[in-house]
């Protein structure tokens, strides 16, 4: 299970729903490239969840996508989770596979969300080290993703494009670059979300997340319940401009639509990139 | 301890009781207070749980209604936060807590209820068995070998006993049809489950098939379970009976094969 030195490129995809699997493997639709699963979704013993993963892992390249590694919590590593994680890649041979740059609890409790961590030498140095050992048990490289965020911490020493950077180089990983979560915290903390593409490394950048999300008015909430919106595609523009080709793909999490419906947005984001592939 | 380990603790105590020391270590800005920005933490963690559990117990949460369920729900958090990776296991303990928790015979009623949507949500997730017994299988056996017969049954079949009609309440409430009355037995009844072709499948048991099952799944073989349906059968009856509830199984699609001890 070694993957290409080079950055593979997928092309489009969709993040995988219960809702399409039916529609997905009537139809085996051309126009999807590949499939981002939710790796929690799948650590069960049988039933109709893994029939579905099977049976559309036959036609469709697949990368898994993690909630609950924790990479941030000071917690140890939960091997028990690893050994899950290890087996469910080999069952389907996804491509790669990711989590979040975040913690979701700490002392053996679960919140269940994606928490931010301070932007500290500290939380770098923990989370790089935490991210090399799982590398280290599962063989292979892993991609990690930017949150979206409502809060920063008083202690913060540098942004958090310069936390994300330097935690995928001291570790060696890939990130998942997510457009919609750039826009989102760029929104909440007052940045402007190009300075951030400026500042995260071309090379360690192997796959996009575009997303929809609920303005609360004071906050933008991260909800993948709506349409993408305007000033996301623009920014997504941008990231095409200064990335080139990664594999990039549409989660929505709630109030999901009929899989042509969802369609129609992935076609959207394939005609704002490509145009910067050509060149 | 380190600094990060503290931060993390306070955050968190902050999300399960609300405990507010979390707050001189978040920056708020004209747009947004800390307070607000942490507030949004506290109400998704939440939300997300309530609605996790709302999926795995959707006929108690329609039973009781939705204001009750959330009040239960935000409880019951407090009493079992998460400490499992997958969410799919939060709503373990849920019957548990309801027994624990409320008293009389409507704590009963819900507690069998929550456990009946539990065992669902098992069988649901239980591992996949590539070939099971078929009838025509049956027929191959020879005469002198049925004594010392013994079954596996797959992974995805469970039984629970309950005093209430629970899983009539439960069909009603999941498919929308009128619910029928609420009814408690003198004793317990045996209800099987399982699934089949991706759905779940159920029925009840009389107390004789009852027993015959959970002593086929202990490793009885045949002759013994024969024996022991004397208590009800005659005795010229007895062996044609544990046949038919052979079949029964088999035909029900829940035997993976077939030993001979
Ligand atoms: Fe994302």
């Amino acid at each position: 299970m070694t993957q290409p030195s080079h950055k593979p490129f997928l092309g489009f995809g969709l993040g995988l729903r219960a809702e399409h699997y039916q529609d997905i493997l009537e139809r085996r639709p051309k126009n999807i490239d590949w499939f981002e699963v939710l790796s929690e979704n799948y650590m069960i013993e049988g039933g109709k969840p893994l029939y579905f993963l099977d049976a559309i892992r036959q036609d469709y390249p697949m990368v898994m996508h993690g909630v609950s590694m924790s990479l941030g919590t000071t917690d140890d590593l939960d091997f028990d989770y690893l050994k899950q994680l290890k087996a469910l890649i080999e069952r389907i041979e996804p491509l790669w596979f990711s989590d979040h740059l975040c913690w979701t609890g700490v002392d053996h409790k679960n919140m269940h969300d994606l928490l931010p961590l301070p932007y500290t030498e500290e939380a770098i140095n923990h989370v790089a080290e935490r991210i090399s050992r799982v590398q280290d048990f599962l063989g292979q490289q892993m991609l990690i993703e930017n949150l979206s965020s409502y809060i920063t911490y008083c202690e913060d020493v540098m942004p958090e494009w310069e936390f994300l950077a330097a935690i995928a180089s001291k570790a060696d990983c890939y990130l998942l670059l997510d457009v919609n979560n750039i826009y989102v915290s760029s929104y909440n903390h007052h940045y402007d979300p190009v300075e951030y593409l400026a500042g995260v490394p071309v090379d360690r950048v192997w796959q996009h997340h575009l997303a929809g999300h609920t303005n609360d008015g004071n906050l933008i909430i991260d909800t993948h319940d709506q349409d993408i919106i305007d000033p996301v595609w623009a920014l997504y523009e941008e990231t095409a401009k200064r990335f080139g080709p990664v594999s990039t793909m549409i989660e929505r999490d709630g109030n999901i639509p009929e899989l042509d419906k969802v369609l129609v947005e992935l076609d959207h984001a394939r005609r704002i990139a490509e145009p910067y592939y050509q060149a | 301890m380190s600094h990060l380990r503290d931060l993390q603790l306070r955050f968190q105590e902050y999300l399960i009781d609300g405990s507010e020391d979390i707050e001189q270590d978040i920056i708020s800005t004209e747009h947004a207070i800390a307070e607000h920005r942490l507030g949004t933490y506290y109400n998704a963690y939440r939300i997300r749980l309530i609605d996790c559990l709302a999926v795995d117990y959707s006929a108690l949460e329609k039973y009781i209604g939705r204001e009750a369920f959330e009040n239960m729900a935000l409880d019951y958090l407090q009493h079992f936060p998460s400490t499992h990776p997958s969410v799919r296991w939060f709503g373990e303990n849920l019957p548990t807590y309801l027994r624990d928790i409320y008293s009389g015979k409507e704590a009963e009623f819900l507690e069998e209820l929550a456990r009946y949507e539990w065992a669902q949500t098992l069988v649901f997730d239980a591992a996949d068995s590539a070939q099971l017994l078929q009838l025509e299988d049956m027929a191959a056996v020879p005469a002198d070998a049925w004594p010392g017969l013994t079954l596996n049954f797959k992974p995805a079949l469970t039984w629970l006993d309950l005093f209430w009609n629970v899983p009539l309440i439960e069909d009603a409430l999941d498919s929308g049809t009128e619910v029928p009355q609420k009814q408690r037995d003198d004793f317990p009844r045996r209800w099987m489950l399982w699934r089949h072709d991706m759905k779940i499948q159920w029925r009840s048991l009389e107390v004789h098939e009852a027993w015959a099952i959970e002593q086929a799944a202990g490793g009885a073989n045949f002759a013994a379970i024969c024996e022991g349906l004397l208590e009800w059968i005659d005795e010229q009856q007895v062996a044609l009976v544990a046949a038919g509830f052979l079949k029964q199984w088999v035909g029900d699609q829940l035997v993976l094969n077939l030993d001979n001890d």
